[in-house]
């Protein structure tokens, strides 16, 4: 797959010159490179077509194809892909048809990743940790790719009317926060730049050139995408139902306190992957299947944690008492591994993601970060566990500075690549009380540790 | 004047709760103004110039350990309990430097200190922290600053972590009356780690401090409170099952604590930090007695008590202990550059009454360097002048101690 940026050449198409609709598309195998973008409807001018040559943009999306058929003839014949905006069965989270035949599965109604700012004053929320509040849609994505595997994942997200005037660094983080995810924005912009750019606008035009080289840089790095996801924890659920609020929330919590995890889909077996997992966390208080149950049992059984709600206890009696300082559970041994139940109900999603933490023990974390609180932390694992990423977004337009990283492996090099250059800096390992860390140089919305073996 | 050595050698459970209940009873009978009259008792303090956290660092512990007594008569045969400071997040640093090397007690001053007690015959040594609003193990809390807990749990004997933020192992909590009434409470419902064991050693570091303008070995007592009853998310009737919240009720006495515990002596007093937390801290200091107090001074932080924009790493390069507590906070205080005498008005105490002068009223210790015997290095010899050494700040009341605008949930 080639996902450098293309020049548009006139004349030549990657689909024969067609107007393309989800239906008419191999969805395997055409949906994957494409990084959609949403044409301003106001926008009806071909010629504003200029400004995605050398884009690694190369997928329009109209509202209505028909309404803007010069600049989708012009698009069409440029080489880009045209869809229309029904065509994508773009819909919020909890109405997403999981097993339909779209091409891609397309969310919208999230939010904009962002440090969240308090209507009308001028300092930010601070979450439960007492770090700033952070909005990001990683979780959505990560849910998605579980329920979807084959699809890719498009999310839809546009800044309010009273929101303030983004800049460059708004639109990285957007960007990153998706593409770290391993899914793509289907990127609207600000009503500045649908202003600006079609008359040029010199702020507006640095802006978007400052977009496009960082949609360039994450395509350029898109098979980072396929490198599995890993975690001390699997998190599983039905996410949906009375379930929806704990289950979710304490994927976006977890992630809030870089505890890495595995998605795990009641709803699709498929995604019920244990193995590698030190624990599994079974949030819903509905009973699961005889299957899964045995199968939980079987996990633990084999030296993993079970950890269950307190309406779940009986059902996952164990055997012997095991000691435990984590308030709030009862665990047992089962088999080589042990059964953790909570003595009571759960009710804030915050709090379990930090029992859950506690209970598989940091010890299980394939990185130890500092001074990463207001870094948003995802981890993957290359094919055959060659390598690993390490990629960071930072939700503030200030330089993140003096973040640390100390891996649980020993890595032979690790490479730290930027928005910007294209080649990524060796990082030198530095002896800190003992252990082996990398000291980030300064950087800004988002960074990507590479480690080797 | 009585030399608390000798108290600490006899101490036993059954016998400080015996002391603890006629201070209380005394106290009741002791009019409120002649508190200060009582003059407060001194003892010595070992001071020491220690360059590093390596190989000189146990020799010095275990020289200083020797000038105010030794361990043998303190520890032999004791439940020890050892509350450390572990202030702000674990994950945190000054550039990239270490948080033990910052704001929180150094891991080897602690498992030097735990060995040396085990060493001196302590039958179990509690390691005891109350993260901040959280019920997580200290085992786990620690990991989170790349600390492996085998580095105490190797160090001696029967070692063992508990985190007094709540009921932890405990059944329930023990009422801890504060000797001569107290200043702001009466009295403090505890975890059980701070009755069950004969003697506490409190191991502070050396830093300033926005609200109280220090943080030495008594501040570091501020944190035994549990924010099951003193935080802010305490249920109103009985202490909640774990914290929800942070202190700041007892910086701004925005609400009481769970009424299952005493409420405060005088609703009506100041709704400020400066004025409650240093009054809060000689009442728990009182009320709960250290019988060793140590000053981690080898590296530090200016300019707070936890890691923020305007602090900046620093190395003082001393260790100050001994067994009244006043008393060692009054010498760390004359190392860092202040006067152990100063009150509110003069640095360190621009917006806040000193815990020294405070916890002196309450019969703890003396702040008087005249009264209090130095072993080891002179004073002269190891100040380094924090404020000289800090970053340039101006210095206001903090955000947090403001009665009307408590920080954000």
């Amino acid at each position: 797959m080639n996902c450098a940026p293309r020049r548009l050449v006139p004349g030549r198409s990657a689909f024969n010159g067609n107007i393309m609709s989800s239906q008419t598309l191999d969805r395997a195998s055409s949906f994957d490179h494409l990084v959609p973008f949403r044409w301003p409807s106001a926008w009806s001018d071909p010629a504003l077509l200029r400004w995605f040559a050398a884009s690694p943009i190369n997928c329009l999306l109209f509202e209505s194809l028909n309404a803007a058929r010069p600049v989708v003839g012009a698009a069409r014949a440029a080489g880009l892909t045209a869809l229309e905006w029904s065509s994508l069965k773009a819909a919020p989270l909890e109405q997403v048809e999981w097993d339909s035949a779209a091409s891609q599965t397309a969310i919208t109604g999230l939010v904009w990743p962002r440090i969240k700012i308090s209507k009308g004053e001028s300092d930010v929320d601070a979450g439960p940790t007492g770090a700033p509040w952070i909005d990001s849609n990683s979780w959505v994505a990560r849910l998605a790719a579980v329920r979807a595997p084959s699809r890719p994942v498009w999310l839809g997200f546009e800044l309010a009317k009273d929101d303030p005037t983004p800049d460059l660094a708004t639109y990285n983080i957007a960007i990153a926060d998706s593409a770290a995810s391993g899914a793509r924005w289907m990127m609207a912009l600000d009503e500045g730049l649908r202003k600006g750019l079609p008359v040029g606008n010199a702020d507006a035009v640095k802006t978007w050139r400052g977009i496009l080289a960082t949609l360039a840089f994450f395509e350029k790095r898109r098979q980072w995408a396929a490198w599995e996801r890993w975690g001390s924890i699997g998190i599983l659920s039905s996410f949906a139902g009375k379930d929806e609020f704990m289950g979710q929330e304490l994927l976006n919590l977890a992630a809030r306190r870089n505890l890495l995890y595995r998605v795990l889909d009641r709803a699709h077996p498929a995604s019920q992957k244990f193995e590698g997992l030190p624990a599994v966390l079974y949030v819903d208080s509905e009973l699961p299947s005889a299957e899964l149950k045995a199968k939980l049992g079987a996990f633990a059984r084999s030296g993993g944690m079970l950890i269950v709600p307190h309406a779940l206890a009986a059902q996952f009696p164990g055997e012997a008492s095991v000691a435990t300082q984590v308030a709030g559970y009862e665990v047992k041994s089962l088999g080589r591994g042990s059964v953790a139940a909570a003595t009571r109900d759960w009710d804030d999603p915050f709090f379990l993601a930090a029992d859950v933490h506690n209970l598989v023990k940091r010890r299980n974390d394939p990185v130890a970060l500092f001074n990463a609180r207001s870094l948003w932390e995802h981890y993957s694992v290359a094919p055959e566990g060659r390598g690993a990423l390490l990629q960071f977004v930072a939700f503030t337009s200030r330089p993140t500075e003096s973040v640390s990283v100390a891996p649980a492996k020993a890595w032979r090099s690790a490479a730290m690549h930027t928005i910007g250059p294209d080649a990524p800096a060796i990082l030198e390992p530095a002896k800190v009380e003992g252990r082996v860390e990398f000291h980030l140089p300064p950087f800004s919305w988002y960074t990507a540790v590479e480690f080797r073996s | 004047m009585r030399d608390n050595r000798a108290i600490c050698g006899r101490m036993t459970r059954r016998g400080l709760l015996m002391n603890t209940g006629m201070a209380a009873l005394g106290a009741a009978l002791l009019p409120r103004a002649g508190r200060a009259a009582v003059e407060a008792p001194a003892a010595p303090v070992a001071l020491a110039r220690c360059r590093s956290y390596d190989a000189e660092l146990m020799p010095a512990l275990t020289k200083m350990f020797d000038q105010i007594g030794g361990l043998g008569r303190l520890a032999s045969g004791k439940t020890v309990a050892v509350k450390v400071n572990l202030t702000g997040d674990p994950d945190s640093r000054i550039g990239f430097v270490p948080i033990g090397c910052t704001a929180w007690t150094h891991p080897a001053v602690i498992a030097g200190t735990v060995h040396l007690l085990g060493r001196a015959g302590a039958r179990r040594i509690r390691i005891l922290e109350s993260p901040w609003r959280s019920a997580e193990p200290v085992q786990e809390y620690i990991s989170a600053a790349g600390w492996d807990p085998i580095l105490f749990t190797g160090a001696a004997s029967n070692v063992e972590f508990e985190n007094t933020n709540f009921l932890g192992s405990g059944k329930r909590y023990v009422r801890f009356p504060v000797p001569r009434g107290g200043h702001l409470f009466p009295a403090f419902d505890l975890n059980h780690s701070y009755a069950d064991c004969d003697v506490f050693v409190s191991i502070g570091k050396m830093k300033e401090h926005l609200t109280t303008g220090i943080t030495l070995s008594m501040k570091n007592c501020f944190g035994i409170t549990p924010c099951t009853i003193y935080g802010d998310g305490a249920p109103d009737d009985e202490a909640g099952l774990v914290p929800r919240g942070g202190r700041f009720p007892i910086h701004t006495g925005s609400r009481q604590p769970a009424k299952c515990s005493p409420s405060e002596i005088d609703p009506k007093s100041p709704r400020e930090g400066g004025y409650r937390v240093p009054r809060c801290v000689s009442d728990l200091v009182a009320a709960r007695p250290i019988h060793l107090a140590i000053i981690d001074g080898v590296e530090s932080m200016t300019g707070a008590e936890g890691i923020g924009p305007m602090t900046k790493h620093v190395a003082p390069h001393v260790l100050v202990a001994g067994t009244n507590t006043v008393c060692v906070d009054a010498v760390g205080m004359a190392v860092m550059g202040f006067d152990p005498m100063a009150d509110r008005g003069k640095a360190p105490f621009e917006f806040s009454d000193s815990t020294l002068r405070l916890a002196e009223e309450l019969g703890v210790g003396t702040r008087d360097l005249k009264r209090i015997e130095v072993i080891g290095d002179r004073i002269a010899d190891l100040v380094f002048d924090y404020r000289k050494n800090g970053f340039p700040m101006r210095r206001e009341i903090p955000d947090h101690d403001h009665p009307a605008a408590p920080p954000k949930a």
